[in-house]
């Protein structure tokens, strides 16, 4: 995967820039950007091929969640990294990439981050009532106490079915 | 006096799944049904959610590996080699030439038993019983050489960050080559119940119809991508593994219908076969794990000689591997598509995020496309010519 | 003319399950229901595969009766859950169990189904026995074929002695 930095530096010049360790470029913008930054991805650097969309929770940082978006451009062979950081929405970029729905459905069901303008913004992993986010860091795993003799001495607890946090 | 008459369209509202024959798994579509079309087609999925992803944040590196196997199931060893791949892209460790082939070897015979289970269930789903048992017969020898190699039949967590976790004797690989030896007439007895079977063909041909345009929106990949027309393999357009010194085609067909999907698949078997067969007549000597001490554990033997191996030994025992900070994603070519593991690293011994770009996830997303219009019928043939594992689209 | 009311073992509530043929025809149908153990299609993630493996040719339950795998739950008598059971599925395996007409049993087969396997998290149902009763836990992540069949044949033969 080779690098064309500059010429990212040219279409996004308000943007922070840099490469990953797995040499993909990464370009930073604003929450409100993202959506006229996919556009131009896609439609002016021929990134047309939709990846994936993830989100990464840091709890101890402003803003906690950094959404990792992916793009790639068929003719060039190479990937794009949009990044944009938010404590609680950004504008969906499902006008400009259809597969971006259940993409960013996802984030908002495991992250809590809204997305504005999704034809449809409902849960998509967890039950519709569930309650909580669960992948964002401060959400305990969840589980029941493995029953060990030693787990019953030391915790006090007795026959298993109490939540690990 | 014009009569005009009103037709009334009553649609039915029908739920097919979770718990069904033909969804693959726990794929639930929520139908509208105009008679036997399908006016509206909407998946559900989540069924088969199991929170790996935060899992993966509670352990280690290798004891994630475990968990890696359970996602994708049909292509246990790519999603370890996936995952493997972006860990050793954060350490920049160099891989023995032997265990660079080996995992060639491995991904391959991993896709020949992913789609064997496709071939025969989209003949189950339509109604051929014969050919999901004569798939299942060949799955079961490949299974008998994995549980030969690494004690499990499926979930071999064989391919750890460094190299893999064992040498391959050679009595394996004579076996192994007798395997694919038999393999083409095998490929060639399934296609003389499929291909040019007239059922067949009357229900696949001109079935679930995807244009490339919309493929390449809904980040669609693997042989669903392939059967539209569009050229992309990355094992020809960002190798790995060194495929590009290997010599095989990249399937493309034309179309984008079921029939397009199933030849592409089954003409994939035939490459497949032929690329595990140079990787195996070019496996070179050597060891099949890293000497990076920061990866790969020493040998037992220099344990009771040198300090600085033990030291490693314990280290990497005790806090497990510690991949520099820094986020990594190297995807790989799976049997469903684009398969990559994003891996966030803040240099301890746990991830901070581990996240599956899984191919079916998008894959599945199209099923509206290519349904919508058709019957209720062709819905089974098109969920059968998607290839879905729930496993890998839930997480 | 005697009509035998078995009650069933205290893991399932000592509730009555079944009134019996009466005519002291139990055990004629005891054997019946032992040899013709149809499962129910319950494949759920990566042991449903060695579940698929196991009705194939090379390992083949249908030579001890479970000659078909029943889509429809109100013709099958056995559930086998083979693989995890996340939130939102766990209503949906009840709902299926409960369309089971009686007598009818469970296999929880993997790891998984049995006590959560690996995934011990917020996302799994910590072992199917916490929705349904289940006769048999079958471990492995995920079993062999012949571990599937060993269970099932254990639980045949305690069909045949009258568990209902």
């Amino acid at each position: 995967m080779t690098v064309a930095p500059e010429r990212l530096q040219a279409s996004f010049p308000n943007a922070h820039h840099g490469v990953s360790a797995d040499g993909i470029p990464y370009v930073l913008v604003r929450p409100e950007n993202i959506a006229e930054t996919a556009r131009a991805a896609r439609d002016e650097l021929g990134y047309v091929r939709w990846v994936d969309l993830t989100a990464v929770d840091e709890p101890d940082v402003e803003p906690r969640f950094e959404l990792q978006y992916l793009l790639y451009s068929m003719a060039e062979r190479r990937w794009l990294r949009l990044k944009t950081q938010t404590d609680d929405k950004v504008p969906s970029v499902t006008g400009v990439f259809p597969g971006a729905n259940w993409y960013e459905r996802e984030v908002f069901d495991l992250f809590g981050v809204e997305f504005e303008g999704h034809p449809d913004l409902t849960r998509i992993m967890m039950p519709d009532d569930w309650q909580g986010h669960p992948l964002r860091r401060d959400y305990p795993i969840g589980g029941e106490a493995v029953d060990f003799t030693v787990t019953r001495e030391i915790l006090g607890t007795g026959g298993g079915n109490e939540l690990r946090g | 006096m014009v009569l005009e008459t009103h037709r009334i369209r009553n649609t039915l509202h029908i739920n097919m799944g979770p718990q069904h024959p033909s969804t693959h798994g726990v794929l639930r579509v929520e139908l509208e049904l105009d008679g036997e079309v399908v006016v509206s087609c909407k998946p559900i999925i989540g069924y088969l959610h199991t929170g790996i992803e935060k899992t993966f944040e509670t352990m280690g590196y290798l004891q994630g590996l475990t968990l890696t196997d359970r996602m994708d199931y049909l292509n246990p060893m790519g999603n370890n080699l996936a995952y493997c791949l972006s860990i050793e892209k954060l350490f920049e460790c160099e891989i023995p030439e032997r265990a660079i082939v080996g995992r060639v070897l491995l991904a391959e015979l991993t896709r020949i038993n992913s789609h064997l289970v496709f071939v025969g269930t989209a003949g189950l789903d339509l109604g051929a019983s014969s050919v999901f048992l004569y798939c299942l017969r060949e799955r079961e020898k490949l299974q008998d050489l994995f549980e030969w190699l690494s004690g499990q039949r499926m979930m071999t967590s064989h391919i750890r960050p460094g190299g893999l976790a064992s040498d391959f004797e050679p009595e394996w690989l004579t076996a192994c080559d007798a395997f694919l030896d038999e393999m083409p007439k095998r490929i060639d007895e399934y296609e003389s119940l499929l291909t040019n079977n007239p059922l067949f063909k009357e229900r696949m041909i001109g079935i679930g119809v995807l244009s490339a345009e919309d493929a390449i929106a809904y980040g669609v990949t693997g042989p669903m991508l392939r059967a539209c027309g569009v050229a992309q393999d990355l094992r020809k357009t960002n190798p790995y593994l060194g495929y590009e010194t290997y010599d095989f085609d990249a399937i493309v067909a034309d179309g984008g219908d079921c029939y397009a999907r199933y030849k592409v698949r089954v003409a994939e078997l035939r490459e497949t076969v032929k690329i595990a067969k140079q990787a195996l007549k070019r496996l070179p000597g050597g060891p099949v794990k890293t000497s990076n001490r920061k990866v790969m554990p020493p040998p037992r033997e220099e344990l009771g000689t040198s300090m600085e191996a033990v030291i490693h030994h314990f280290k990497l025992f005790t806090e497990g591997i510690r991949p520099p900070a820094g986020e990594a994603y190297v995807p790989i070519e799976s049997p469903r598509g684009e398969l990559g593991f994003y891996i966030v690293s803040d240099g301890s011994g746990k991830p901070v995020r581990v996240h599956e770009r899984a191919p079916t996830f998008a894959n599945v997303q199209a099923l509206p496309l290519m349904a919508e219009g058709g019957l209720v019928a062709d819905l089974i043939a098109v969920i059968a010519s998607i290839d879905p594992v729930m496993g890998e689209v839930d997480r | 003319m005697t009509m035998e009311l078995p009650v069933t073992s205290p893991s399932r509530g000592g509730h009555v399950r079944d009134g019996g043929p009466g005519f002291g025809l139990s055990k004629l149908a005891d054997w019946s229901r032992e040899k013709s153990l149809w499962p129910a299609t319950f494949g759920l993630a990566c042991c449903a595969i060695e579940m698929m493996a196991a009705s194939a040719a090379n390992y083949d339950i249908a030579r001890f009766g479970s000659e078909v795998f029943r889509a429809s739950p109100r013709q099958a008598d056995l559930m086998i859950v083979s693989g995890r059971v996340s939130q939102k599925m766990a209503p949906v395996l009840r709902e299926i169990y409960d369309q089971m007409p009686e007598p009818k049993w469970v296999i929880a087969m993997g790891d998984c189904a049995s006590c959560g396997g690996v995934f011990n998290n917020y996302a799994l149902i910590q072992g199917v026995d916490k929705i349904v009763p289940v006769d048999v836990y079958i471990p492995g992540c995920p079993p062999r074929p012949e571990s599937l069949i060993d269970g099932i044949l254990k639980l045949k033969t305690e069909i045949g002695k009258g568990l209902r």
